[in-house]
């Protein structure tokens, strides 16, 4: 491929401003204004806009239309909307910019999940909603507590996987206090250890309350352009060298428990057009999906993180710490940063762009030129994303 | 560069309140036709684009995650998009952009909807406005397209009696289309004298609820030049979106559709065509309500601005006419599936292939255009096909 596109503007509102006071379109625009800022761009240069966003969550139907003000897009020629978690919405927008290279195209999703109720009955209200209505949902309306479906769910899930890997809890508790611990790095906190997560809530066994990311509010605002068209800007472009997505049996009869099948599959299409063979070794760090503690290694194990190792022994090892020598999540990931759904897949791309640009602070990894971006549908669905950044 | 993309097969089923049915049925049904009208195998699919405007019509969330077994894309990969009744020609142009930036080389596009599981229709909609401003209003789809059928004659100066000739005009198209929903022999008369919904929109001026689905196989050049000798190329996609506050448009003017105006220029300006109204051979425009056909024939550059009245008192818009518009029944005759309207791009293949049957006009077909309208009433997308 003679072009490339690349990532010149990053925008994020994450739930640590005080997003109560906004409405979601409120958030996508500052999260847009920002990645124009970062970009050096202006509304009018924008081309094209994409936003991915689910009706369900949002709580209206057509929500994702309600994005185009807030993102520049008016009387724009390009325009797309996504019923898809935010990372698709980069890859609508690499596809858009392959075929009209001089387009700046914006990509963005929001999400605001303090809308819904409080106590997260709404959320599985939610969970239900996607589950296929005649076989599935009447078996699942039988859980006893309402508030608990989603991590019933997850806990077949976890089950099968603890069983087949031989992972123990207590691994499970140490992937949550790492990804904690990553974000209150440099706050004068105390780090919750693995300890301290096995004395969390048990919501389904081996689900915790802290072993399952929170939900939070979110956007994000990322700006693609061409190579030839970020050569004239000043930002440093961060390219775009692989995309994979893949859609699993969302289907809970006869969906395969305890497996990142999709994830696999997303991620060698994106390991094929990335050109990459050996992606312990060559993927310098990576933001992966850790919805729920045990999703992370999971993850890890079918992206190929782990070689031929064992992926207990990668984590026992400290292979994905924040020193290690294929750092995961070292932003926090969803279990510390919380899990703005349908939003934080398009965050873990921008998450790898910002550490590609070294710009977020506190990072100082000499070798941080390949990164990956990983972003899973969530239960009931089977669905996988991933991207590819790099320096070059 | 671009690649060139063809459509080499479409999946057509009748457009009916499919109650027994579920979405991966109707998906499955579609994404067979239009695989045996392709003679390919399911294996041959690189992807899968969804398009459903309304997951609460069914009410299934992400209702597109449950069909995937039955669309060819198990373990593959598959995007849904989603821009309401636009989403008949956006999810065809996301299709094209698979194939044309060099990503896949096989794709399948399915766009269903299903309609029938709800109580009301116009309630769904209603939770679309904005709920601090506009919802308290209660507006509701034919309120709304009152408004704007009121602006558009009075700005043209337009009559409802054009209008009821395009409802008679569909709906006895449709009598030829096998997998209509709503075929009736009219006359104008009976049009105008069927109740007012929101005036001047009367009950005959609008489409049905239904539910329904469409497929189409989408392939690059390479693929395309192995599996047919005179492809049907897709040679210009546009899009455009006006403001979402559909009281603060640019143009301040309901009944000019700005957008629509914009997304046919980038699509003519793609495909090389300069005259569209002497170029393009057969049209299958939007027209969930009367007059947004006329408002489309117009914004297509089908007619003069203004003159879509003029074109079906001459009848040129007729299925014998010079320039045949919805000669399949469109959304007035066939049915209106919101997403699924994508049938509008199948029926263009159809006459292009002349496979149309008895909806076939009596011309060569060598161009084609077709569009679709939706998002908050501020979208329309627009694409032009057809052969060398």
């Amino acid at each position: 491929m003679t072009n490339r596109v690349c990532i010149v503007g990053i925008g994020v509102v994450e739930s640590t401003e005080n997003t109560a006071e906004m409405s979601h379109k409120d958030l996508l625009f500052y999260a847009t204004r920002r990645a124009l800022d970062d970009a050096g761009l202006e509304r009018k240069d924008i081309g094209g806009a994409i936003t991915a966003t689910f009706d369900f969550l949002e709580g209206r139907s057509l929500s994702n239309q309600y994005t185009l003000d807030s993102i520049g897009g008016v009387m724009k020629p390009c325009d797309l909307r996504l019923g898809e978690d935010g990372i698709y919405s980069l890859f609508a927008g690499y596809m858009e910019v392959m075929v009209d290279p001089g387009q700046v195209t914006v990509v963005a999703s929001v999400q605001k999940a303090s809308e819904r109720d409080p106590n997260g009955v709404g959320y599985q209200k939610l969970i239900a909603a996607t589950l296929e209505p005649i076989f599935s949902r009447p078996v699942c309306s039988s859980v006893p507590n309402p508030g608990s479906l989603e991590s019933v769910l997850a806990a077949m899930d976890a089950r099968a996987y603890l069983n087949r890997s031989g992972l123990t809890e207590q691994q499970l508790a140490k992937v949550a206090a790492k990804n904690i611990g990553n974000v209150i790095q440099h706050a004068n906190v105390s780090v919750p250890g693995p300890e301290d997560i096995l004395k969390s809530d048990l919501l389904s066994w081996p689900i915790r309350r802290l072993t399952s990311a929170k939900e939070s509010d979110a956007a994000c605002t990322l700006i693609l352009v061409s190579e030839k068209k970020a050569r004239t800007l000043n930002q440093d472009p961060v390219f775009i060298r692989g995309i994979g997505w893949c859609s699993g049996k969302s289907f809970l009869a006869s969906r395969e428990q305890g497996t990142a099948k999709e994830t696999k599959w997303a991620a060698s299409q994106a390991y094929h057009m990335a050109g990459i063979r050996c992606p312990e070794r060559e993927i310098d760090f990576a933001e992966v999906s850790d919805w729920y503690a045990h999703r992370e290694l999971m993850h890890c194990e079918a992206l190929g993180f782990c070689g031929a190792n064992s992926v207990g022994s990668c984590l026992d090892e400290g292979l994905f710490d924040r020193t290690g020598a294929l750092p995961v999540n070292a932003s926090g990931g969803l279990l510390g940063r919380g899990n703005a759904v349908g939003t934080s897949g398009l965050i873990r791309v921008a998450q790898v762009a910002r550490r590609i640009r070294s710009h977020n602070n506190g990072f100082k990894n000499p070798r941080a030129e390949i990164g990956l971006a990983h972003s899973w549908g969530g239960i009931p669905t089977a669905t996988a994303g991933v991207a590819i950044l790099g320096k070059w | 560069m671009a690649r060139r993309v063809a459509l080499v097969g479409v999946g057509m089923q009748k457009f009916d309140f499919r109650k027994t049915e579920t979405v991966e049925e109707m998906v499955f049904d579609v994404a067979r036709n239009a695989l045996e009208d392709a003679h390919l195998q399911k294996e041959n699919i690189d992807s899968v684009v969804f398009g459903s405007a309304v997951d609460a019509f069914c009410g299934i969330n992400n209702s597109d995650k449950t069909a995937i077994d039955a669309s060819t894309g198990l373990w593959k990969p598959t995007m849904r998009n989603s821009t309401s009744g636009s989403t008949a020609v956006s999810t065809p142009i996301l299709g094209y952009n698979h194939v044309a930036c060099g990503l896949h080389d096989l794709v399948m596009v399915i766009c269903f909807e299903k309609m029938s599981e709800n109580a009301s229709a116009q309630a769904v909609f209603s939770t679309v406005y904005d709920e601090a401003f506009v919802r308290p209003i209660g507006l509701n789809v034919p309120i709304q397209c009152g408004l704007e059928a009121r602006a558009y004659l009075h700005r043209y100066g337009l009559t409802e009696r054009q209008m009821a000739k395009v409802s008679v005009k569909n709906r006895g198209n449709a009598l030829s289309n096998p997998y209509a929903q709503l075929p009736m022999k009219l006359t104008v008369d009976k049009v105008l004298e069927s109740p007012y919904l929101s005036w001047p929109v009367k009950l005959l001026d609008t489409s049905p609820v239904t539910d329904g689905a469409r497929a189409v196989i989408l392939a690059s050049e390479h693929v395309a030049r192995e599996l047919t000798d005179n492809p049907v190329w897709i040679r210009g996609v546009g899009r455009g979106a006006d403001s979402v506050w559909f009281m603060g448009r640019k143009n301040n003017d309901l009944g000019r559709l700005d957008y629509a105006y914009l997304a046919a220029k980038q699509a003519y300006d793609m495909a090389g065509i300069k005259n569209p109204a002497a170029e393009i051979d057969y049209a299958e425009v939007y027209d969930p309500f009367t007059y947004k056909e006329m408002q489309h024939c117009e914004a297509l550059g089908l007619c003069p601005e203004g003159g879509a009245g003029k074109m079906i008192d001459d009848g040129i818009s007729l299925k014998e006419g010079t320039l045949p518009v919805n000669a399949s029944g469109g959304l007035q005759g066939e049915g209106n599936p919101i997403g699924a309207g994508m049938s509008r791009l199948c029926w263009c293949y159809l006459q292009i292939k002349g496979q149309a049957g008895d909806c076939q006009v009596p011309k060569d077909v060598n161009t084609a255009v077709c569009n679709a309208w939706g998002g908050m009433y501020q979208y329309n997308a627009v694409m032009v096909v057809g052969r060398d």
